[in-house]
């Protein structure tokens, strides 16, 4: 669409206060944890001399490091379940003919509704009893912080509105050169979902890494304890080391926003499935 | 035949996993819980109790009856307009006493309801739990409507231009990906208390005094009369406004959102075709205009889901609330969930917290059926 000259300067003027509300608390988030001790509480914009130290005392001083590998070994377990177990029954709900299908379909869409809340406390119960009726560990470990969380209606539903849309030519393809539908699921349909997969596993990664009340709630030990409960715990200590507290703040963050610019193309393609019809 | 069979075997067996976790953390706690909330359970199961949690939670179960047919009838004045409405093509041959009727069944349903019913429960209620329905009242309708039409500008913004747009869908990106406890750390420091807090800094460069933030229980309009001279209020003025406290959490909320909504936004708009938007350049629409009857209407589903999913998010809310909770706000931030946390963390109460959940659970649902009704018929799905 054609735009004038000051209609122009109007849009970008308007976006650029959108961006920079938007962006200014990560700049002062990054500047902030760069200063001393005073000059953080003074609040000055830029600090005289960039401190280093703070990330290396922030990382010490809060168990950064427990609780980082603590973070990324749940992330990862979560995510590489929540994609093979989305992506099984994504497979069957989009493009295989069978009794119940609506029905199973709109059940998984009805758990969206359901409040952290209300299945915090049943959860606990359900996880204290497998704690003492299996033979692993679950409280304290990392099956009661994962297990419960690899499989996400959100996640099924994106992969289900994918897949749909695959031409039916292909299929036709593969069966012909003999594949049945497993075959066909991991050899041509993965390769084609990579947006949606990578989109998937970013929220999936996002949300373990947002985990607060649940890990609270199975683990009293910082043995198995997310890094949203290091820093949680940290801030609360460390009230008026705002310096220390802006460094713990960015370690928690790279990591996420590391993903995601790595991803950051599929990404944007696969959330925007997420808002259509279909 | 056996081919059919198979295809259904392998089908479901596809799908166990997901249906095994899914029904086990998600749909079994449900039935869970209501059964959790009919005992006196602290770490055990202990004695059964029927509902008395339930009535120790919404009240004196007599005041029921009217809230119920209060309901009812706002309900039936409802089904009676939208009948009127497709029955006569014209609202000017609708008769007055018509309108009257309807009118006056919606105000005795009101009355009804309102009067009779929920003042009564309220009063015989659990108050942390009608406290938590306002917060969260406060927190939907303080939060949904500015981050959909804050989303919406810069969504058509964006859409408008071509240069740069990446870097600031990017931009506006950021923070919904960012951890939800790291930015709330951030943003504590922003709405602290102190001086020389930015959000204070920002507030002094109007010449306006300093403000407690977060750590300020007192509503949003007492702050503004306190502000323009007057010294004592009316208590019910910081009952039924958000305190300071809130609407620093929901304008955190909104600066989390607003990127997300504006990217499913974008997605949206740019899916209208393009010939709308010639034809009515052709008739000579106004940018307005054209804004106003193409833009809109086509996106309308867009923003019912995202409606949707930002009702069923602030009720769900509890993150971001419990992360930005201090204690001089008391009770004014504590919006349902966390009413319900506290009764597990601090009381260790899993029967009454469970009896909580389940009308927050009850409540959600009938608002998610209530929106459907209301807005989706507005939606327009073209053909």
């Amino acid at each position: 669409m054609a735009t004038r000259g000051g209609q122009a300067r109007l849009i970008y003027c308007g976006l650029s206060v959108g961006g920079l509300a938007a962006g200014f608390p990560f700049a002062w988030m990054l500047l902030a944890s760069f200063m001393s001790r005073g000059e953080s509480l003074r609040r000055v914009l830029l600090p005289e001399r960039v401190q280093w130290d703070n990330y290396i005392e922030a990382w010490q001083e809060a168990d950064f490091g427990l609780y980082f590998e603590n973070s990324l070994i749940i992330a990862v377990l979560q995510v590489s379940g929540t994609l093979l177990f989305s992506l099984m029954a994504a497979y069957p709900l989009a493009r295989m003919q069978f009794r119940g299908r609506d029905v199973v379909f709109t059940g998984v869409l009805a758990t969206l509704m359901i409040p952290e809340a209300v299945t915090i406390v049943p959860n606990f119960l359900v996880v204290t009893w497998l704690h003492r009726n299996t033979p692993f560990a679950w409280l304290n470990s990392w099956p009661a912080l994962t297990i419960p969380f690899m499989a996400s209606a959100f996640s099924i539903f994106l992969l289900r509105q994918f897949m749909r849309g695959l031409p039916n030519e292909l299929w036709d393809a593969a069966r012909i050169e003999g594949a049945g539908h497993v075959r066909f699921l991991f050899q041509i349909a993965v390769p084609l979902c990579r947006a949606p997969l990578l989109t998937v596993g970013m929220f999936t990664f996002i949300g373990s890494w947002n985990a607060l009340a649940w890990p609270l709630l199975v683990t009293n030990t910082p043995d198995w304890r997310p890094i949203a409960v290091g820093l949680q715990q940290f801030a609360s200590e460390a009230g008026t080391e705002i310096h220390l507290q802006m460094a713990g703040a960015v370690i928690a963050t790279a990591p996420v926003l590391l993903a995601y610019f790595l991803i950051q193309r599929e990404f944007t393609e696969g959330i925007s499935i997420s808002g259509l019809k279909g | 035949m056996s081919t059919r069979s198979r295809e259904q075997q392998l089908a479901w067996g596809l799908l166990a996993p997901a249906l095994v976790v899914l029904g086990a953390f998600g749909l079994f706690p449900i039935g869970y819980a209501l059964y959790v909330s009919l005992h006196r359970w602290r770490i055990k199961k202990e004695a059964v109790v029927g509902f008395d949690h339930y009535v120790r939670a919404l009240g004196d179960p007599h005041y029921l009856l009217p809230f119920v047919a209060g309901v009812g009838l706002v309900w039936a004045a409802y089904r009676l307009r939208a009948a009127l409405a497709t029955g006569s093509s014209e609202r000017s041959l609708r008769p007055l006493y018509v309108r009257i009727v309807w009118g006056a069944v919606a105000l005795l349903g009101l009355w009804v309801g309102l009067a009779q019913g929920l003042s009564g429960l309220v009063e015989t209620g659990d108050p942390a739990l009608y406290n938590g329905f306002k917060v969260t009242f406060f927190y939907a309708v303080g939060t949904i409507p500015f981050q959909l039409s804050l989303a919406t500008g810069l969504a058509y913004l964006l859409f408008k231009i071509t240069r740069a747009r990446g870097a600031f869908r990017t931009l506006f990106f950021l923070p919904y990906i960012t951890p939800i406890i790291a930015s709330a750390v951030v943003f504590r420091t922003i709405f602290s208390p102190h001086p020389s807090s930015l959000a204070n800094r920002f507030w002094s460069v109007w010449g306006l005094e300093n403000q407690r933030w977060l750590y300020e229980s007192k509503s949003v309009v007492a702050l503004l009369l306190q502000g323009a001279g007057f010294a004592s209020y009316p208590a019910w003025v910081d009952s039924i406004f958000p305190s300071l406290a809130l609407t620093s959490i929901i304008l955190y909320n909104i600066w989390v959102y607003v990127g997300y909504d504006t990217v499913i936004l974008l997605a949206g708009l740019s899916a209208i075709p393009k010939q709308y938007y010639e034809a009515a350049e052709m008739d000579g629409a106004g940018e307005w205009q054209v804004f106003r009857h193409i833009t809109l209407p086509l996106v309308s589903p867009t923003l019912f889901f995202l409606s949707m999913v930002a009702v069923i998010g602030t009720f769900k809310a509890f993150n971001h609330v419990y992360i930005l909770r201090t204690p001089g706000a008391r009770d004014s931030v504590d919006v349902l969930s966390i009413a319900i946390f506290d009764q597990v963390f601090e009381y260790h109460n899993a029967g009454y917290a469970s009896a909580m959940a389940f009308v927050l659970f009850i409540a959600i649902l009938a608002l998610t059926l209530l929106q459907n009704r209301l807005l989706g018929r507005r939606v327009f799905y073209g053909d």
